[in-house]
């Protein structure tokens, strides 16, 4: 999962002059966005839409861009060995627990955090992701390759250390070449080293109220039990196929993942759920559903070696979470399996 | 039946969503397609044509789901393709399955129910064995009130099975009810009877039964599997609609149906009701209904502004997508963690 607070960034002002291109796609998205305001001028005055669905902070929508990169489409994927490989990577994307099965720990898929198959802005597309490789990162203090961005990915967010396997693919593997190639091509004629629109999570500022789990209950049975469950387990459907993902717990992400921290699923959240109902939630309600989150037992940090107290010292200082906190009486951090 | 092109088409609209695009299937709930065992032509017909409900061994893992039988969706040419395509691909044949075999299996079919589980299809091939043995689900106590309601009625409240089938299939403009989530069902006949929910004869209905009754006939038509009667009739871009239905259109901030209804559109939890098999008049005016917001009532208003989404067209192609899909093969939902 990306981690924008790790790299600050700056996504009101596109990097570069714009392209005839992205003259085009800001025509098209203003037209676009012009069409919506007036129908949904239409449905407020009709009453169609309740109060409720018109709280979008007016800094959220200040920073998001009119226009991003556009992907190619599925259709452009070339026959021959490179396309065969960006269709392996692609199922590895959407389907990672079946296509990665010895290396993953959990329900999880790329897809899950990166919507769209890793193309929507604005929920870490892969387009944006992959220019920005290799990066230095605080996260292990070096410099990281692209596969070793993917390797943090099935170490933290997949959860490897409760795989077949017990780690993540490693190095070298064709998994990685596989996934690199699907990357590769989401940023077909994309610019690299520059921070594009649209990459990441946009960052929300902590609110005034600061963040509160008890608040966030709330707004999670109000806005996330539907499709997440009551108890946060996700739903599968009659097979066991999986429909909506586990956001704590066993099957979840660990506590290694960026998610786990208060402000990157704040981040992910004020943008991208409920899906399809981007800007529902205000900054307040992100934070706090976030906190709620955030506040379960999830598999343990495989960083740690020691005690809790002490990989909360040595990886847990960077961003705002509850590890290795007593929240309820109870240390957490500790895992579940 | 509409003759779909070549197999991997027919696989691509018919048996991706739970098998994936690359045959893997869904890690401890869709079986994979590379069971040498499984890939001769006579059990590849047979599966394809009548479903499995039930256990069933496939390499070294039991899986324990439904598949829906496709006699009624696909012709015979389209099953020797998709079955050609499947034993090419994964199965590590030459040969091809013979349409004219394909005939002679549905005419032996006609009637029969899913297998019951792989013991049962090994009355097609014993290379199949050894296979897991079908206990089959214990019978369902039914209140003769309960029946005596469905097949004739009280008063106002009309005989169920009138209008929605013996079964609960439906006839267009009707709808099926057969599997639909009870809490679902009961939701909207609470709505009905509370005027939240509009229809002139489902209010007086819903009206003249009590809660508890309300609740009984929801849980029986739950459980109820019946095939699909529903046939596309309203001349839509059948595939746009599987497009929307399975990918979406973030362009159009509209995510894919079955994101949320589930995969294949067999439901994505109690409050989310199965979409396969669905009649396509009714489907295509609920969702007018809820993008007008003549329809309302859906938790935090999101089908209401996803519906609002799409234009006309779009209804009828998802409707009639919808629509040519097999009915739900499962019943009561579970949660397997």
């Amino acid at each position: 999962m990306s981690d924008p607070s790790e790299t600050p960034r700056e996504r009101t002002v596109p990097a570069s002059p714009p392209s005839r291109g992205l003259i085009r796609d800001l025509l098209l998205a203003a037209a676009g966005g012009l069409a919506v305001l007036i129908l949904g001028l239409l449905a407020v005055s009709l009453g169609w839409i309740d109060g409720r669905r018109e709280r979008t902070s007016p800094s959220a929508d200040a920073a998001r861009p009119v226009a991003y990169f556009q992907p190619p489409p599925p259709s452009a994927i070339p026959d021959g060995p490179d396309g065969d490989a960006i269709r392996r990577g692609e199922a590895l994307f959407m389907n990672t627990p079946a296509n990665a099965a010895a290396f993953t720990g959990n329900s999880l898929s790329c897809v899950n955090c990166h919507l769209d198959g890793g193309r929507r802005a604005n929920a870490s597309p892969m387009w944006s992701a992959w220019g920005l490789y290799p990066m230095f990162r605080a996260k292990n203090g070096r410099i990281n390759t692209m596969e070793d961005r993917i390797m943090g990915c099935f170490t933290f967010s997949m959860n490897a250390q409760a795989s077949s396997s017990g780690g993540p693919p490693p190095a070298g593997h064709d998994v990685y070449r596989d996934l690199q190639a699907y990357m590769h091509f989401l940023a077909t004629a994309a610019p690299s080293g520059v921070e594009m629109p649209g990459g990441g999570y946009p960052k929300v500022a902590q609110p005034a109220q600061g963040f509160d789990p008890v608040r966030g209950a709330r707004v999670f049975a109000a806005n996330c039990a539907l499709c997440h469950g009551e108890d946060g387990q996700g739903r599968v459907n009659a097979n066991g196929q999986p429909v909506f993902p586990p956001l704590w717990g066993p099957q979840s992400y660990n506590w290694g993942a960026g998610m786990a921290r208060i402000n990157t699923a704040a981040a992910f959240i004020k943008t991208n759920m409920p899906l399809g109902q981007t800007g529902r939630l205000s900054d307040q309600e992100a934070w706090d559903v976030a906190a709620f989150i955030n506040s379960h037992e999830r598999p343990k940090d495989p960083r740690q070696t020691g005690s809790v107290e002490d990989n909360a010292r040595r990886n847990h200082t960077g961003g705002k979470t509850y590890y290795g906190q007593v929240v309820n009486g109870r240390l957490l951090g500790g895992g579940v399996r | 039946m509409e003759k779909i092109s070549g197999g991997e088409a027919v696989f691509a609209a018919a048996c991706s969503t739970c098998h994936q695009p690359n045959g893997v299937g869904v890690r401890g709930a869709v079986p994979p397609l590379n069971d040498p065992a499984f890939m001769e032509p006579a059990v590849l017909t047979a599966v394809i044509l009548r479903g499995v409900e039930g256990p069933i061994r496939v390499g070294r893992e039991t899986f324990d789901g439904a598949m829906p039988g496709f006699a009624g969706q696909l012709t015979d040419q389209d099953i020797a393709n998709v079955a050609s395509y499947v034993r090419r691909t994964w199965g590590g044949a030459d040969a091809g399955v013979d349409p004219g075999a394909v005939a002679r299996a549905r005419a032996q079919a006609a009637g029969a129910g899913p297998w019951r589980g792989g013991r049962d299809l090994t009355r097609v091939s014993p290379a199949l064995l050894p296979q897991p043995a079908w206990s089959g689900p214990a019978p369902l106590p039914v209140d003769g009130a309960v029946l005596a309601l469905i097949n004739e009625g009280r008063g106002e409240a009309l005989a169920c099975s009138s209008c929605h089938g013996p079964q609960g299939q439906g006839g267009d403009p009707i709808p099926r009810l057969a599997g639909l989530p009870a809490d679902y069902i009961a939701a909207q006949l609470d709505a009905f009877a509370a005027g939240r929910r509009r229809n002139d004869q489902m209010s007086g209905v819903a009206r003249a039964l009590g809660p508890t009754e309300r609740r009984a006939l929801a849980d029986y038509y739950s459980r109820l599997a019946a095939p699909s009667t529903a046939t596309p009739s309203l001349d839509g871009d059948r595939a746009l609609g599987e497009r929307l239905a399975l990918r979406g259109d973030w362009s159009r901030d509209i995510p894919a149906c079955f994101a949320c209804h589930g995969p294949s559109g067999f439901g994505g939890g109690p409050r989310l009701p199965a979409l396969a098999a669905q009649h396509p008049g009714y489907t295509a005016a609920q969702l007018s209904a809820w993008a007008s917001g003549q329809r309302t009532g859906d938790p935090g208003g999101l089908m209401g502004e996803v519906a609002g989404r799409l234009s006309e067209q779009d209804r009828r192609a998802i409707a009639d997508y919808l629509a040519g899909l097999p009915s739900s093969p499962a019943t009561v939902p579970r949660n397997r963690r």
